[in-house]
């Protein structure tokens, strides 16, 4: 059910799973939690991902071994209780304009949808938070519905601005910070998700939620948003 | 009190042991590229382990002294000098206000280490004083920043025993761990990869040693991504080797053939694109007992 194997010296990878599912991240969050609160004294830091938990220890206060053991106890007394903490929705708003949403156009052309239609359709769920990486704050979340998946571009683009929200196959996410890379653009949030400003590090959390809507132009602009 | 950069350089930054807790928070581990010049660096001033340096890539920086204190450069040797004239590295000096302390370019290695006694008192930021520029957190060095210490007008030094001073000329080897995905590569896989000379690429920086070789054919082209420890090798789609360092992404998804030894990872951050490298297996008990008594020599404890 549970593997654990060796990443390093002082590092063990717990894979809970081996194929994407809406039910990990929930678990592998929590269990981070439990792990947190039990051996804080020797875990150094944790890493959850789609299917699995990073842990790394500091090796002079434990031995591998004894850490496996440790961790084995707690994934037995974990799967006889019932989750810890309950998930929490952050709500972002999104101007989805074709001034903005840089792939926008291309997308409803190629999915034959008009604005409105796509903005109901990448607004009507709350996303999951299957991991943050990549760079700080940067969520992945999922699943996105089918009619408006598409698959990242062939040449990356050097700048994306921060505050934009891409779609790349299955997952969808915002650029908390202006970088490189590869989605499609489809709107921006005005709010800042940059370590700018220090809180935004906790903003996100792997097995929250996630759940856009839509504003106007006006809105955005008002809120700070640049165009 | 503080040192102010008269003339920056190609990238100097100030950096620690490193931002070890915010991994769920997608931020990389950062800190100093070579933990073991920086280890030194402090002990010879009987600093605490962690305190921050400055990491000097290449040389070409700098800086003037506005009070008196103690110093103490490890790593590479970038031609140091105080005032023009060549100074001692791997050594504890006393400096005086008005000091000019300079770096030229690379004799030997790559990184130089300037530590201060009680370290630089620069913000914390997200519980370290280490900059990583791919993720905006600080900035390098500029003609007239101020990089602040405390002033000192006693000191007790530690010594290196010589033999501890890496010569960073020599050919390096890399130990590597067989951890993640070891297993699923197969015999002939592994063969190719610890049987052959890597090069080490000119993508080579903080975030990842890239290197060139004969490729490895792999079937998978990406799994599922997961936490990246410090040294784990990716082989990317290419059939080639990364290296990922201190300011790596928290999260990766190209299959991991193993992880390179900490302490192997300190000489390789002394060493230019166009050197050759390979790959040894090693035990993972050995490593933990080797970079035990590390840790315990430098008192590193979280």
């Amino acid at each position: 059910m549970h593997n654990i194997v060796s990443a390093g010296e002082n590092a063990v990878l717990i894979y809970f799973g081996d194929k994407i599912d809406a039910a990990l991240p929930e678990k592998i969050g929590n269990f981070a939690n439990q792990l947190k609160n039990t051996l804080s004294d020797v875990i150094v830091d944790l890493i959850p991902s789609y299917t699995s938990l990073h842990v790394s220890y500091d090796l002079n206060k434990i031995a591998e071994q004894d850490l496996r053991t440790k961790i084995e106890q707690c994934l037995t007394q974990q799967e006889s209780q019932s989750s810890l903490l309950e998930s929490n929705t952050t709500h972002i708003p999104v101007y989805y304009g074709l001034e903005v949403g840089l792939d926008l156009e291309r997308l409803l052309a190629e999915k034959n949808l008009d604005l409105d239609a796509f903005i109901e359709i990448h607004t009507a769920q709350a996303y999951l938070i299957y991991a943050i990486g990549f760079s700080p704050v940067f969520a992945f979340l999922g699943e996105v519905d089918k009619r408006i998946q598409a698959p990242r571009l062939a040449t990356p683009r050097i700048k994306i601005p921060a505050g934009s929200v891409g779609i790349a196959e299955r997952q969808t996410a915002i650029y908390p910070s202006d970088s490189s890379g590869g989605w499609n653009i489809v709107g921006r949030t005005p709010i800042d998700l940059s370590l700018n400003n220090s809180e935004n590090i906790d903003k996100f959390r792997v097995g929250d939620k996630v759940k856009f809507y839509s504003i106007t132009r006006d809105e955005y602009l008002k809120n700070g948003g640049l165009l | 009190m503080s040192f102010k950069v008269i003339k920056s350089s190609f990238l100097s930054t100030v950096q620690d042991y490193g931002r070890l807790n915010h991994g769920e928070h997608g931020m990389s581990q950062s800190g100093v590229m070579d933990e073991h010049a920086y280890a030194w660096g402090n002990h010879l001033l009987n600093n605490h382990f962690n305190d921050a340096v400055i990491e000097i890539t290449f040389g070409g920086l700098q800086l003037e002294a506005q009070a008196d204190t103690f110093i103490a450069v490890t790593g590479a040797d970038l031609d140091f000098k105080i005032n023009n004239k060549s100074a001692q590295i791997w050594h504890g000096l006393q400096i005086h206000k008005g000091d000019v302390l300079s770096w030229g370019v690379p004799k030997s290695g790559v990184r130089a280490y300037l530590a201060v006694k009680g370290g630089f008192d620069t913000s914390v930021l997200f519980d370290s004083k280490s900059v990583n520029l791919r993720e905006h957190i600080g900035s390098k060095l500029v003609e007239g920043d101020e990089l602040p210490y405390t002033s000192f007008d006693e000191a007790t030094y530690r010594f290196i025993p010589p033999q501890y001073v890496p010569n960073y000329n020599q050919a390096i080897v890399l130990r590597i761990l067989p951890t993640y995905q070891f297993n699923d590569f197969s015999i002939n896989q592994r063969d190719l990869f610890f049987n052959q000379n890597y090069t080490i690429t000119n993508a080579n920086d903080r975030t990842g040693c890239r290197l060139s070789g004969a490729p490895i054919a792999i079937k998978k082209e990406r799994m599922i991504s997961e936490g990246i420890s410090y040294g784990c090798v990716e082989i990317a789609t290419d059939g080639l080797p990364i290296i990922l360092l201190k300011d790596a992404p928290s999260i990766g998804g190209y299959p991991k053939i193993g992880t390179v030894f900490s302490l192997d990872l300190a000489k390789l951050a002394q060493r230019q694109p166009n050197t050759k490298l390979r790959f040894e297996l090693m035990n993972i008990h050995e490593a933990q007992k080797q970079r035990k008594k590390f840790n315990q020599f430098f008192e590193i404890s979280f």
